[in-house]
């Protein structure tokens, strides 16, 4: 049996945090348990225990340092993800704070993070994953993710045009549209039935399609590389979302190997830019 | 060669063969030399086919029956005359395969059937030319003698005299394999008399043949003789490749055989005149000793007439075990298929093939993810108003090695001179090649061969997507099976033939189809079942020749070549190919965006059909234009329906049209944030109107079927004249306009006064006032008044000061937006900038007003297409695939073919490369059209003006010379330019204008004419 666990802080995020792991454990037929990592051992918040009591899942406490804890409880065997906790912001961000920034950074398994202001639905049974078409981004989430789940889930893609990404041409948009986006999941998720196909802002488009379908779980893969310029999208879904998050790990950068082909459907800018210029 | 615009006249080209190899032991075996099927034979006689003309030829009487009984053509190519090679040979062949014997070296081409020999061909020498042979001759021999070499004229054949060099008793008759011996006895001889070998006789014969008078001397040498004669072997070879090419069965598809194609004496071998041009490709065989070695690509395995039969019972070995047929690999006719498995779909889209009455997709045929195979007949619709699809013909299970099975390559090819997709490179010996019969519509076909385990052909016929209602018939040893509803639909039937030899899987499928007239199973089933008995009979092997023979049929009025630029000559052919295979010659076409290569857009039909389409095929294949007028002619009812719905008069063509000619124009679409969006386009799109109407005037005018707008078409000119009449508004001025619009550009969506909508609305207006009026009846002609005074009346958008028009109301105090101040086209401007935005701003999608030039340049003004192209070319964001082609014919013939050519290669790559990122969904038909428009309309300048061909080409500097072949007002013409010169070939009298000269009408054949180089468009003054 595998097992999903909760990493459970003494903040508001834990309840969701909770209830999130115990709908992902749900979805992938895992078992639950909590984890509580406690650094001050004068420490008298219960919250974790009651949380875990009153839904009955077993918690262990670990001791500190947190990080080191939480990576460790991930690794064990049967273990397939953890759902782990966020902050609101009074100006209504949401920050990844330092524990599960850095947990997120070193996990070579899925992590969840939860809002504190996330609802937690009865079930999970639709999915959104914001892809850019690239093995990067699809890799991870259909070698890592996809075996975990039962069938019976509706499995959104969303994929953002850029300029350099976008299509040169659309004779009827209503017809080329649903080309394009069949093309899409063919070539990157054919797991997948459904694609919405937007421009813009990523981070708002996945906000936007997200609130429009009524999604329940946001899936993502990521590169783990913390610099600023990379996983700026990420970065601004967590930021900008009340649903949980889950992000795979896509390991090393590049480690999916090149983009795809100058016009198709995604690409990275080189080749796409390459392909919207090529007039002759 | 068929489809090649060059009249075919026989030429003696160099040989290609570069200096011998030496000499060497043959090698052990020749199987992989010839490991392919053939479909012709052409070979040499005594040496080759037999060791001498004593010799007893029963054997191979047998094998050139065997093969012309199973469809493989034979061509002896001889020196000697006919009597001597049928009274040994005595073949009478009785099957598809035909047997010509091309004899008296390059002279004489008899055909052999059943009955004997009949003479198809003799070159005739004229008494003067006799008289110079006979001295040539006589004059050889005279010096040789004069240096001490005692030759005598042995014979007077046709055409030619022969010397004998070496008139010894020992040396009256040696036999082939004394070649080398009788090499060295002649050189000795020679020798001694100071004459430096063969090559110097051959000089002196040659000097004394153009002596004589004789202009292109052929002096041929068997180390014995020397010849002079009037023709020789590459006569015969070029006439077997002519006769060969209608048949469908080019150079790569033939195997020649001889036995001195090398040097003897240093003097070229007899058999290498054989390797022409007009062969290239072709696997070539010495079975001779060749003592000087073979030139390059020629495989010498030795042997003699006993090695060259095992060739021949190869070759029927291969038929016997149904082998897969194989390919010309012509890199001016194959379009090779991505093996990348990502581009399974993009590959099933121009892999398709068609036949003009049903589509197929070239996806892989062991499936696998991502991979959709599909099966499409025209005009047959699914209940939701889309091309219903039909069974799936083209799977078979591969278990030990499916398709979904990661791969180093898969090598595919889409061969356009034949129509077959060909499958080879992947997994153990795997090979497939199919094809849908263009001779006969209804059957389709495909052999497959294996030697994976497990291979086999499975369920012949198997549903397609999932959402379409299929049932499987069981018909003993064949299979049904229908998709579609009962009473309606496709219903298909199979006969899978499952052999193995040696190891290797052989699985062939013939499939046929129907629709469906009554309840099925029913009259459709039994039809089908009938067909594939029919086809049973035929053969794969014949059914394929007969395909073979249709393609060069169709191709003979359709060539395409550019010379000096491979790459659009391919393009261009490629775009014809499919243009070919959208539409059949009989009923109604319904021709849509993307034709019967994929299912999107439904198969509905848009002005794609009539404005991009139709004026290729007019050209290409004249019957088809007509069913595609056809198909709007038998929706006359439901567009005049649809004018009374709208409170107007005549008939209002729908936008978007599908089986009952209703619009079907989606009325909302989502937009790029998710949100629904008004399509405009069902209700004020309202050119396609005028688009019916000039598309059947276009025909008539072009064909000159001249019935046809006094028949069929009258109502199509008229009614829609009608709508025109009935919708214009009034102004208070006098004027006319037509108010909320949409033109081409859709990027300002409702418009009044569009420009492109109300110039082609006048000119339908008075198009259909001179056939109205034409009746002679009182009321009709006060009609075509009013409506003559109507369109004068139409507001046009020119502007005088600016010297353009306007390309709608208001047009021009939009913002003035550039493109180059955005990107670079093509681009959705819209998307980049918001809809708002561009629509606020002079952007334009497409060409809109540029339209108007190129449909009806006479109802625009004089000159105005340079200025309007400088104005609108730098603000169009080429964000439709109609739109490059377009600008890349008015370019061209506004005398700018070098910018032209940017674009043509942009619309001409738009498929092979996929530009759009929707190729997968199909191809783009209407793009193709305009790739072939800009052709003939753009780079030749051609146009029909009052029955005769205008020219007026205007060639970009990278091209060479541009050649187009196509049907003109009941003619095969072939218009070639280069940058001086146009050459004219009609196979009947022909009015004819090239620019700069004057109007003239040509005899039947070949014209040529000077001309000063690239002109301005027709209507500058």
């Amino acid at each position: 049996m595998t097992t999903v666990l909760a990493a459970l802080d003494t903040s508001a995020a834990a309840r969701p945090v909770l209830e999130t792991a115990c709908r992902l454990a749900e979805l992938t037929g895992s078992e639950v348990e909590a984890v509580h990592v406690h650094t001050d051992p004068a420490e008298h918040d219960d919250t974790p225990e009651g949380l875990a009591e009153r839904a009955g899942v077993p918690l262990t406490r670990l001791p500190g340092p947190v990080e080191e804890a939480l990576l460790g409880a991930l690794e064990a065997p049967g273990v397939v993800a953890m759902a782990i906790g966020a902050h609101g912001l009074p100006d209504g961000r949401r920050l990844v704070g330092h524990t599960a920034a850095t947990v997120l950074e070193r996990a070579g398994k899925p992590l969840v993070v939860v809002p504190a202001e996330a609802v937690s639905p009865s079930a999970f049974t639709r999915l959104l994953a914001p892809l850019e078409g690239t093995e990067r981004s699809t890799r991870p989430v259909v070698e890592q993710l996809l075996p975990l789940l039962g069938t019976d889930l509706d499995l959104l893609v969303l994929h953002v045009y850029d300029e350099a990404t976008l299509p040169p041409m659309l004779d009827h948009p209503e017809y080329d549209l649903r080309i394009l986006g069949g093309e899409f999941l063919a070539r990157h998720f054919p797991a997948s039935t459904r694609i919405e196909l937007r421009t813009g802002s990523v981070a708002e488009r996945v906000t936007e399609v997200a609130d429009e379908q009524g999604v329940d779980l946001i899936v993502m893969s990521w590169s783990q590389d913390p610099s600023p310029e990379r996983a700026r999208t990420v970065r601004e879904v967590l930021r900008t979302t009340r649903l949980p998050v889950l992000l795979v790990p896509a390991g090393p950068s590049g480690s999916y190997g090149p983009t795809c082909r100058p016009g198709t459907p995604a690409g990275t800018g080189t080749e796409a830019a390459t392909a919207a210029t090529a007039g002759g | 060669m068929t489809g090649d615009p060059t009249p075919a006249a026989p030429t003696r080209d160099a040989p290609t063969r570069a200096a011998p190899t030496p000499a060497g032991p043959p090698p052990a075996t020749f199987a992989p030399v010839v490991d392919r099927t053939v479909e012709a034979l052409v070979f040499d006689w005594d040496g080759t086919a037999v060791p001498d003309r004593r010799a007893d030829a029963h054997d191979v009487r047998r094998r050139v029956e065997a093969l012309t009984s199973a469809g493989v053509h034979v061509v002896i190519v001889t020196g000697t005359h006919l009597s001597n090679v049928d009274d040994q040979l005595g073949a009478r062949p009785g099957g598809r395969g035909r047997l010509a014997i091309c004899c008296n070296r390059g002279s004489e081409v008899f055909t052999v059937t059943g009955d004997g020999p009949h003479l198809l061909h003799r070159r005739q020498a004229t008494p003067g030319e006799d008289a110079a042979l006979d001295q040539a001759a006589a004059r050889t021999v005279e010096l040789l003698g004069e240096r001490g070499v005692a030759a005598a004229v042995v014979a007077e054949r046709l055409n030619r005299r022969k010397i004998d060099l070496i008139p010894l008793p020992e040396w009256a008759d040696p036999a082939k394999a004394d070649i080398a011996r009788l090499t060295d006895a002649v050189a000795e001889r020679l020798a001694a008399a100071g004459v430096a070998g063969l090559t110097e006789v051959v000089a002196l014969a040659d000097g004394a043949a153009q002596e004589a008078g004789l202009a292109d001397p052929r002096i041929t040498s068997d180390v014995k003789h020397v010849e002079i004669g009037l023709t020789d072997k590459s006569d015969s070879a070029v006439w077997a490749a002519g006769w060969l090419a209608a048949e469908g069965v080019t150079g790569g598809l033939v195997l020649v055989g001889g036995d001195e194609f090398g040097p003897l004496g240093g003097v070229e071998g007899s058999d290498s005149f054989m390797l022409v041009p007009d062969l290239a490709r072709a696997t070539v065989v010495s079975v001779g000793v060749e003592p000087g070695g073979v030139p390059d690509g020629v495989v010498h395995v030795g042997g003699g007439p006993a090695r060259f039969g095992a060739i021949l019972d190869d070759q029927l070995a291969r038929r016997t075990e149904r082998r897969v047929p194989a390919v010309d690999h012509d890199p001016a006719w194959v379009v090779p298929l991505s093996g990348r498995r990502d581009d399974e779909r993009v590959g099933g889209s121009i892999g398709a093939l068609g036949n003009g009455l049903t589509g197929t997709r070239g996806s892989l045929e062991g499936g696998g993810p991502g991979s959709d195979p599909l099966f499409l007949v025209g005009g047959v619709y699914d209940a939701d108003g889309t091309l219903l699809p039909g069974p799936v013909w083209t799977t078979v299970d591969r278990p030990g090695r499916t398709d979904a099975t990661p791969h180093p390559a898969v090598h595919r090819v889409l061969d356009l001179r034949t129509g077959v997709l060909l499958r080879a490179g992947d997994g153990p010996g795997f090979r497939s090649l199919r094809f849908a019969s263009l001779a006969d519509p209804h059957t389709l076909a495909l052999r497959v061969e294996g030697t994976e385990p497990g291979l086999t052909g499975g369920m012949p016929l198997r549903p397609p997507a999932a959402d379409v209602a299929f049932e499987r018939h069981d018909l003993g040893r064949l299979a049904g099976a229908h998709t579609g509803p009962a009473g309606t639909g496709i219903t298909a039937v199979a006969r899978d033939l499952e052999s193995s030899s040696g190891g290797r899987r052989t699985v062939e499928r013939l499939v046929t189809w129907s629709t469906d007239a009554g309840a099925a199973p029913g009259p459709s089933l039994d039809d089908a079942v009938s067909r594939l008995v029919d086809a049973e009979a035929r053969s794969f092997d014949g059914l394929l020749a007969d395909h073979r023979r249709a393609w060069a049929d169709r191709w003979s009025d359709a060539g395409v070549t550019i010379d000096g630029d491979p790459e659009a000559e391919l393009a261009a052919r490629f775009a014809v190919f499919h243009l070919l295979s959208s539409a059949d010659d009989h009923g109604e076409a319904a021709v849509g965006p993307r034709g019967l290569t994929g299912r999107a857009y439904g198969g509905h039909v848009f002005w794609d059909a009539d404005v991009f389409v139709l004026p290729a095929l007019c050209a290409l294949r004249p019957a088809a234009a007509r069913a595609m007028l056809e198909y709007r002619i038998r929706r006359l009812p439901a567009a005049r329906q649809a004018a009374v719905d709208q409170g107007a008069r005549g008939a209002r063509f729908p936008w978007e049209s599908a089986g009952d000619g209703v619009d079907v124009t989606p009325r909302k679409v989502l937009g790029q944030d998710g949100e629904l969006v008004p399509v405009a386009s069902g209700l004020h799109e309202r050119h396609i109107v005028a688009d019916v109407a000039w598309a059947a005037d276009h025909y008539a005018a072009w064909t000159g079927d001249g019935g046809f707008l006094d028949g069929p078409g009258r109502d199509l000119m008229i009614e829609t004249a009608r709508y025109w009449s009935s919708t214009v508004h009034r102004g208070a001025a006098g004027d006319a306009h037509l108010y909320g619009v949409e033109g081409p550009d859709e990027y300002h969506d409702v418009v009044d006064d569009n420009a492109f909508t109300n110039v082609m609305a006048r000119w339908n207006l008075r198009r259909g006032a001179d056939l109205l009026a034409a009746s002679g009846r009182p009321d009709e002609r006060a009609e075509a008044g009013t409506w003559r005074d109507l369109a004068g009346r139409l507001v046009d958008g020119w502007d005088p000061v600016r010297g353009i028009y306007e390309q709608f109301a208001g047009y021009f105090s939009l913002e003035p937006l550039l493109m180059a101040e955005i990107a670079r086209p093509p681009v959705l401007a819209d998307i980049l900038l918001g809809a708002g935005r561009v629509a606020a701003s002079q952007l334009i999608k497409q060409a809109d007003v540029l339209m108007l030039h190129h449909l009806v340049p006479d109802e625009v003004v004089a000159g105005s297409l340079g200025p309007c192209l400088d104005f609108y070319g730098p603000r169009t964001a080429h964000g439709s695939s109609l739109s490059p082609a377009v600008h890349a014919s008015l370019l061209a013939r506004a005398g700018r073919p070098d910018e032209a050519l940017e674009l043509f290669h942009l619309a001409a790559g738009l498929d092979l490369d996929d530009l759009t990122g929707t190729t997968a969904g199909g191809l783009h038909l209407a793009t193709m059209g305009g790739v072939w428009q800009a052709l003939a309309f753009g780079f030749l300048g051609l146009a029909a003006v009052d029955g005769t061909l205008d020219v007026r080409p205007c060639l970009p500097t990278a091209w060479d010379a541009l050649g187009l072949t196509f049907r003109f007002a009941g003619r095969r013409v072939t218009v070639r330019a280069d940058h001086g010169q146009v050459t004219v070939t009609s196979d009947a009298p022909l009015p004819v204008h090239v620019a700069g000269a004057p109007p003239a009408r040509f005899d039947p054949g070949t014209t040529t004419v000077d001309y000063a180089g690239p002109t301005t468009d027709r209507s500058t003054p």
